[in-house]
């Protein structure tokens, strides 16, 4: 572990490699989509053709046979951490998760028979909310219901994990999630900064922390992702390199880094932190090179977006390969093209279609009650935008983009239709964020902290808002 | 759902253990093991009427086998029955084994195949509990299911734990966890949790382990030398549970 900048916690001093980073930094943070879909998901609009839908659904084809993913959403958490911007329900009243279990196993047995229960489902994931708000009894229970409406895996390579909350279990949660067929586990850690958990509510200290990341490797579990998150309150260079030293002493497989955006007037919850706490502008775009080169100093490679990864993991030899994807969960192995997301508020990507459950909890309620699918919102991936989703996509999960491939898949002339777009990459290109060759687009390792910078101008949204809820206030690229 | 049935079978009903496939959640000494608490009567009498009661499974019978459906599970109402897979190269892998009072069949949940076969040790009476039947009542009766997703979700827990622990540790820990394990279930349906016959043979313990037979053995006789057990065949007594406790290395309860 020669990891730690000492100079940097010796003095209050930047090292010179640091400031550069920093001054691109910030020159290029501005506002933008995180791109785990495309279109993203403020262009969902309510009247999106389901019938359409449907129609796909009931014809015969591959995408009856092909693998499948799948996402269930569990919303309910017994606090709130403060800096929370997700779909989330925060109560400790009893009952809650068995009605919506309850309401849950209806729209399963819907959808299975819409998507079918013939589908390998090679992937899964557990997500909230805290998904083990749940007890053993209905972990078990709402595992069996998945497994008696769709085809569940128990090879090897299936990859079914679970978002865990340090707080909320103990080690024989860890041997239930082990023995109902979970093989991933990511732990929400965030920071392991006292005075920083306080004040976001999430009191988990590392002594709690590294007896469970030893629990769940002697129970044999394949991979490890740890999440943090910079620019909360209190945060600076001395709490991050702390922080940094304590994760790469527990070597988790995968560390995935958040930009905390503070918009209190959009998540209630952010109300809680005192705006004067939290880091300065340049403070942040410092911690964010600490991460940067604290975790890739320590052996951790930058697969993109702030997601680092051992050289050994799967996912970094994914990337070699091209078999890398990026969807709603972030980065993972390509193994299917289909996700299908399950519970309120949840996204599936389904053949051409996205579609989103209902986001509010009662109304997803009424609907699942009523008889119906709960999906409100959704759109219909038009030709267009499935080229400019393999652009973007291709750079940011291969970090390349094959010019002679693309014009030949989608019958273009990809040099004269994007001739704008090249134009605008033009100074990123200066600042040697990219290549761009007639053949090519490669990310250079200097590119990679800006990806959404580097794909922003295929997206043909951002100047032309198309959904029917008011255009979104991205967070920060950087 | 595979229950072999041998018409011809004996059916020995003897005081301690019961095979009797008449007897009903009512009367069972192990109700307290299986049943919510809270179950009214009228209640028992309608699980009842779901549960199915075969005959008793004779020594090696198969209650069911790798890759047949997830319908039902089991309970074992007496005897003992292990479960194992077939590896790749066709030989036997034991995964676990089933006490009197104890549900198996979970390692279905998952994927709706049973991942192992279940096979009995001795002869064994079991009630079957099927998922569709269950799933029906528990609408009249909604603590029913979650009784029995907290049962099974107890089941799956130990299991994997067990297999943690034996995953990694040395001999010596691994035969004391085994021998712990069995105490422990023993006092759990109110049996002596010193004093017992070991319904499986030295190769299965061996197999369930990872250890050759005569590792098995030289442990069993090793901590007869330290007076740690008293082994008599197939026939344990814990002379000193601390000791035993400190060799799996688990601490104290």
């Amino acid at each position: 572990m020669t990891s730690i900048p000492q100079d940097l916690v010796a003095s209050t001093g930047i090292p010179q490699e640091y400031k550069a980073d920093m001054e691109l930094a910030s020159k290029y943070a501005s506002l933008g989509p995180r791109y785990t879909s495309y279109p993203t998901a403020p262009q969902f609009r309510r009247d999106f053709p389901m019938d359409d839908y449907r129609n796909w659904q009931g014809c015969d084809g591959d995408h009856k046979r092909d693998p499948l993913s799948l996402y269930i959403h569990l919303p309910f958490c017994h606090d709130i951490c403060y800096y929370c911007a997700c779909n989330k329900v925060v109560t400790r009243r009893k009952g809650v998760a068995q009605q919506y279990l309850g309401r849950l196993q209806q729209e399963i047995v819907q959808q299975s028979r819409l998507v079918g229960d013939q589908r390998p489902i090679t992937q899964m994931h557990w997500g909230g909310g805290t998904p083990t708000y749940l007890d053993h009894a209905q972990i078990t229970e709402l595992m069996h219901m998945l497994a008696s409406h769709f085809r569940l895996l128990d090879k090897g390579y299936r990859e079914y994990s679970i978002e865990i909350d340090p707080r909320t279990i103990e080690s024989d949660t860890v041997a239930l999630l082990k023995g109902v067929g979970f093989n991933r586990i990511s732990l929400g850690i965030q920071d392991f900064d006292p005075l920083v958990q306080k004040a976001v509510n999430r009191i988990q200290p590392y002594h709690s922390v590294a007896p469970l990341v030893d629990c769940i490797r002697s129970h044999g579990f394949r991979s490890l992702s740890f999440d943090l998150i910079y620019g909360l309150p209190h945060q600076d260079r001395f709490t991050m390199a702390e922080t940094l030293r304590k994760v790469i002493s527990l070597r988790p497989d995968r560390i995935a880094c958040y930009n905390y955006a503070h918009l209190p007037e959009r998540f209630s919850s952010q109300r809680s932190i005192d705006r004067l706490t939290l880091p300065q502008p340049e403070e942040k775009l410092l911690l964010h090179e600490i991460i940067s080169h604290t975790l890739q100093d320590a052996g951790y490679l930058h697969i993109g977006m702030d997601h680092y990864v051992l050289p050994e993991d799967e996912l970094a030899m994914a990337q070699v390969e091209g078999r890398l994807q990026r969807n709603f969960q972030g980065y993972s192995l390509h193994m299917a093209d289909d996700l299908l997301g399950l519970g309120v508020s949840a996204i599936s990507q389904m053949g051409d279609f996205y579609l989103q459950n209902e986001r509010d909890l009662a109304s997803y309620y009424e609907l699942v009650d009523g008889g119906s699918l709960p999906t409100t919102r959704g759109c219909r991936v038009s030709v267009d935008d499935k080229l400019r989703r393999h652009v973007i996509m291709s750079l940011i999960s291969d970090l390349k983009l094959d010019i002679s491939e693309c014009s030949q898949q989608f019958g273009i002339d990809f040099n004269q239709m994007f001739q704008d777009e090249l134009i605008q990459l033009q100074p990123l290109e200066e600042d040697g964020l990219l290549t761009i060759s007639k053949g090519k687009i490669s990310v250079n390792k200097r590119g990679r902290p800006f990806l959404r910078n580097i794909c922003m101008p295929f997206d043909a949204y951002l100047g032309a808002h198309s959904g029917d809820d008011p255009p979104p206030k991205f967070s920060a690229t950087v | 759902m595979t229950i072999h049935l041998t018409e011809t079978g004996d059916n020995p009903v003897s005081m301690q253990c019961t095979h009797d496939f008449r007897v009903n959640c009512g009367n069972c000494r192990l109700n307290g093991i299986c049943l919510p608490l809270a179950l009214e009567s009228d209640d028992i009498q309608q699980l009842d009427d779901i549960i199915q009661r075969s005959k008793p499974l004779q020594k090696n019978q198969h209650l069911y086998r790798e890759s047949d459906g997830f319908e039902s599970v089991y309970a074992v109402r007496s005897g003992t029955l292990k479960a194992y897979k077939t590896t790749d190269d066709g030989r036997e892998q034991v995964t676990g084994f089933y006490f009197p009072g104890e549900i198996l069949g979970m390692d279905g949940i998952s994927n709706n195949i049973h991942a192992s076969s279940a096979k009995a040790l001795e002869t064994s009476a079991i009630c079957e509990i099927p998922f569709s039947s269950l799933e029906k009542l528990s609408t009249l009766m909604p603590n029913l299911q979650r009784h029995f997703f907290q049962l099974m979700s107890r089941e799956i827990t130990e299991d994997q734990q067990l297999i943690t622990l034996l995953s990694k540790n040395s001999a010596d820990e691994r035969v004391a966890a085994l021998m712990l394990s069995i105490s422990t279930r023993n006092a759990r349906r109110k049996l002596s949790a010193t004093q017992f016959r070991l319904p499986m043979s030295r190769v299965d313990i061996g197999n369930y382990l990872g250890l050759t037979v005569e590792t098995v053995s030289r442990v069993f006789s090793r901590m007869q030398k330290m007076e740690v057990l008293r082994v008599d065949n197939k026939e344990i007594e814990i002379l000193d549970i601390e000791s035993l406790r400190s060799m799996a290395n688990m601490g104290s309860p």
